[in-house]
């Protein structure tokens, strides 16, 4: 059956001629490349290199910016990529996540002219995969006291510290990696091979199968001196980064709920239980009722916040509210769309528990929700409370 | 020089069809598409260009909505696109007329589309326009290339596949290609967009308005299936061949 | 009301649905020419009955197949009101070629045809059915096995036409003939095996009467990961692929939902089963209680000896 992604308030209408032909364009990738591997993928715990070649033929690598062989595409149209592949599977938007919005979007915006010539067309191409350095072992939502430390040695800088949770870090050419420089934190450009770095892969994940996460080790790592962003200091830095990644988020949910709310309506009309499909159920069209109510608002959250990136008018909170709520509203359909499957839910027949294990991830990466509560609390009040100091 | 490839939009093979009032309900279908065996046509004629052939001129005769499967070709490296207008439901003869009057406008010599659409499975246009234009016609093809005047293709012919060549002006139908269709990119789309059509009525094309002499009278759903027979024992294999062939007509 | 017949012939003799497309015109009353493309099987045309004359046109362009130089060849001598062929490839393209030569309509692969004429024909791949009225003159296709044949014992005059026409359509070479397995998602017919077929190596079962068939061979997703030596690339389901074909034979297969929801849209499904209760029956048009080991070899010569005929 053709998939019919669940666009109850037509959202289509809305897109633009362009906007739409890439959608169909991922939409048609993910549906010939991932969803038929994707169960393999995950059992062998590996991003297969000919997606990450082929998300690059595509050119929707980096899709908002603009120049240095980026495709300059709208925020939407970035929103519409994230939906589509992440109806495939949390990992792949992920790899296009970090690759565009955290590795990309820092050396465009904040990199020197020749950094950006350097890396940037590479990197569009997919080429030159990049990373996203911040989290450390002991220091996730609170990076501000990060320990990694650079030291500026004359004709070099010399990196110490560790990274942690770092998707895509061992397949990496390149990481952004953020680290105290006399007390600031400030964006270095680490390639691999160089001198007193390191990129061990983490193993045993129960979510994220399919996307390669790693460790970043830096032992008097050895880097030029024109490898540090000039022009950004302090935690702007990855903070603006992520806030381009948590709007591809608020979009890449509602991708993995479609695909669980497809699949929960269609096995709730062909399975026979009682003599009749347990579609005609009350119990389960109340469940389905309310996966699409939830979707229904969650699309209407994330175009309009797709707008505002558009026109520039947003504000980070707003961003926050995206990707808390349908982070948590996917989940919750997940967890609903399983409970329809019944024992078949646990199945890779199905896609739903690899989502729902995925979710969870996603729920806690790029800011959990919690933190997003936070952020949106200090809104409200103008009182901060992440820590207890004034 | 150049290649025209006449392309039909046809909902995707996947979709649901659903029928109301004794017609099939257009909007209910979920997605449009190029049909399959034109696609593969649209890369034979994408790869000729390639090894240095004209340019490949996309043609499409359908309602408005049909312009999208020309946008489609251009992203994947269509030079020109022509789409002629038609609302209504046209006879082979109108059809023909139609794309004959367009193909002989561009000037091109080779014409390529699929075996048949993946709506009406007739397989009427292009042996019927290589008629009209008095061009050769080789069809069920699944290669071609062309080298000096001649073209040579693959084809699954009466005795089995065979090579042949052919000269001058031909048309060419399409089986699955052997290539793998390429597909569209960020940068294609970009262009396509920017592409323009040429949307031609059929007066533009000199054609004059005549009546379909064929007229759809009903449409309807394929009978509910009966349900199943079931027979006890090995002893009821040539009973149920039988069957399959006289009652199921499958084999 | 005349009619022209177009003969379809198959390795030098008349095939059998020549006499259907007979009985499709016998139907409409009125004279039936049968038109014979290098004078294949006139002889045999001409005893079916109901046929008015039959007309062998010969020529060197018949010794290869070049549509254009047949539809060139025949058109001059087809008249009537309508003409008739098969649904098959050349029928098809035969009598789009020819048709348009004359300026009249052509549809194709109808299966029901009524006075006047109104004539049936499933679109969309079958998900929809069509009636249209045409009037005539005009050229249609039937769809093969959809009409009654005609009877034999016919003697109609045979007259013999040679013909001059140039080919242009040369043919180089044959290829080698492609008879490489198809994939269950491009074939018209699938016949698939489960873990009920006990071992990979019983496969070869499903082999040969797929190759009697022309069928590509499917398999359970439960045949696909209990055996290395049955590719995911066979596996139809939710996880393998998606099959629609003409004819679909489940054989060993219980029928899990997550198989059904891979092969349930098949035309026609065959399922042999020895548990009289396995679900797989619950969709299958024609269900046989026995075991694979008792029903495949007597299918497969049942099959063989049908299709030889």
């Amino acid at each position: 059956m053709v998939y019919e992604a669940l666009d109850f308030y037509d959202i289509d209408s809305l897109l633009t001629e362009e906007e739409r032909m890439v959608r169909d364009m991922v939409r048609d990738w993910v549906e010939d490349r991932v969803l038929p591997n994707i169960e393999d993928a995950c059992r062998d715990g590996v991003f297969p290199d000919e997606w990450r070649a082929e998300i690059g033929e595509m050119g929707i690598l980096g899709a908002p910016l603009k120049g240095y062989g980026c495709p300059g595409l709208s925020y939407i149209a970035y929103g519409l990529i994230c939906q589509e592949l992440e109806r495939g599977d949390s990992g792949v938007r992920s790899f296009a996540s970090v690759q565009g919005s955290l590795a990309m979007y820092p050396i465009w915006d904040f990199g020197s002219e020749e950094q950006k010539e350097k890396y940037l067309p590479g990197m569009a191409k997919g080429d030159l995969v990049g990373c996203f350095g911040l989290t450390e072992p002991d220091y996730g939502s609170n990076p501000g006291d990060m320990i990694t430390r650079a030291e500026d040695k004359g004709d070099h800088f010399l990196l110490n510290g560790a990274k942690m949770w770092i998707t895509n870090g061992t397949i990496a050419d390149l990481a952004i990696v953020w680290a105290k420089l006399e007390g600031d934190i400030r964006g270095f450009i680490v390639e691999k091979g160089d001198e007193g770095f390191s990129a061990p892969e983490m193993k045993g994940k129960h979510s994220l199968k399919a996307s390669v996460t790693s460790e970043l080790v830096f032992q008097d790592c050895k880097i030029p001196k024109d490898r540090m962003l000039p022009s950004v200091k302090g935690l702007r830095g990855p903070f603006s980064c992520l806030n381009n990644a948590r709007f591809g988020i608020s979009w890449g949910a509602v991708g993995a709920a479609q695909s669980c709310f497809n699949s929960a309506r269609e096995y709730a009309l062909s399975r026979i239980q009682f003599g009749h499909p347990i579609a005609s159920f009350q119990l389960v069209q109340n469940k389905l009722s309310w996966m699409l109510r939830e979707i229904t608002k969650g699309q209407l959250l994330a175009y309009h916040i797709g707008k505002k990136k558009d026109d520039g008018s947003w504000i980070p909170e707003q961003i926050s509210l995206a990707k808390m709520n349908n982070v948590d509203m996917a989940l919750e359909i997940a967890r609903m769309s399983r409970d329809i499957h019944g024992a078949n839910g646990i199945l890779d027949e199905y896609p739903v528990m690899r989502h729902m294990a995925n979710l969870e991830s996603v729920k806690t990466y790029e800011g959990t929700h919690d933190i997003h509560n936070l952020i949106l609390g200090r809104h409200i009040t103008g009182i901060q409370s992440f820590t207890r100091e004034p | 020089m150049g290649v025209a490839v006449l392309l039909k939009q046809v909902p995707d093979t996947t979709a649901k069809i659903s029928i109301s009032g004794g017609k099939v309900d257009e909007s209910s279908i979920a997605k449009w598409a190029i049909s399959p065996y034109d696609e593969y046509a649209l890369e034979s004629a994408i790869q000729l260009k390639e090894s240095g052939f004209g340019d490949v001129v996309a043609i499409t005769c359908g309602p408005s909505r049909a312009a999208k499967c020309l946008t489609e070709a251009a992203a994947v490296g269509a030079d020109r696109l022509i789409h002629i207008l038609t609302e209504s439901t046209l006879d082979s003869i109108q059809v023909q007329s139609l794309l004959s009057a367009s193909v002989k406008e561009t000037g091109c010599d080779l014409v390529m589309c699929g075996k048949q659409a993946a709506d009406t499975n007739s397989g009427s246009t292009g042996p019927g326009l290589a008629s009209t234009l008095g061009f050769s016609f080789v069809g069920g093809v699944t290669r071609v290339s062309v080298n000096g005047g001649l073209a040579s293709a693959t084809r699954l012919g009466p005795s089995g596949l065979e090579e042949v060549e052919v000269g001058g002006p031909c048309v060419f139908t399409f089986d699955k290609g052997e290539s793998e269709l390429r597909r569209p990119n960020v940068r294609g789309i970009m262009m396509a967009k920017k592409k323009p059509i040429d949307s031609l009525s059929p007066e533009d094309l000199g054609v004059n308005g005549t009546n379909s002499l064929v007229i759809i009278k009903d449409h309807s759903s394929p009978p509910e299936k009966q349900p199943g027979q079931k027979f006890i024992g090995s002893e009821s294999i040539p009973e149920v061949v039988e069957k399959l062939r006289e009652e199921a007509n499958v084999i | 009301m005349s009619t022209t017949v177009i003969s379809e012939s198959n390795n030098g003799i008349l095939h059998p649905v020549t006499a259907q497309l007979v009985g499709a015109a016998s139907s409409l009353g009125g004279p039936i020419t049968v038109i014979c493309p290098g004078g294949v099987g006139s002889s045999d045309a001409a005893k079916i009955s109901g046929v008015t004359k039959v007309i062998s046109v010969e020529g060197e362009c018949f010794e290869t197949y070049d549509c254009s130089a047949w539809s060139k060849s025949l058109s001059p001598l087809i008249e009537g009101d309508l003409i008739l062929s098969s649904s098959s490839a050349i029928g098809r393209e035969l009598i789009s070629s020819i048709s348009a030569t004359k300026g009249i309509p052509v549809v194709q692969d109808v299966t029901s045809l009524k006075d006047g004429f109104s004539a049936t024909r499933t679109i969309y791949s079958g998900k929809a059915i069509e009636e249209v009225s045409i009037s005539s003159p005009c050229a249609i296709s039937l769809r093969p096995n959809s009409f009654e044949s005609a009877e034999g014992g016919g003697s109609a005059e045979i007259s013999t036409v040679n013909v001059s026409q140039e080919v242009a359509v040369a043919v180089k070479r044959a290829l080698a003939k492609a008879s490489e397995r198809l994939d269950v998602s491009e074939a018209e017919i699938i016949i698939s095996g489960g873990r009920g077929m006990g071992e990979p190596a019983n496969f070869s079962h499903l082999n040969e009467i797929a190759d009697v068939l022309g069928a590509a061979v499917g398999a359970s997703r439960a045949a696909v990961d209990t055996w290395e030596e049955i590719p995911h690339s066979m596996q139809v389901g939710q996880t393998g692929k998606t099959v629609t074909p003409n004819l679909y034979i489940a054989v060993g297969i219980s029928g899990a939902i997550q198989h059904l929801a891979g092969m349930r849209s098949s035309k026609f499904i065959l399922a042999i089963n020895k548990d009289p209760e396995a679900p797989i029956f619950g969709v299958a048009d024609y269900g046989i209680v026995s075991t694979w080991e008792d029903a495949l070899p007597a299918l497969k010569d049942q099959l063989a000896e049908l299709l030889s005929n």
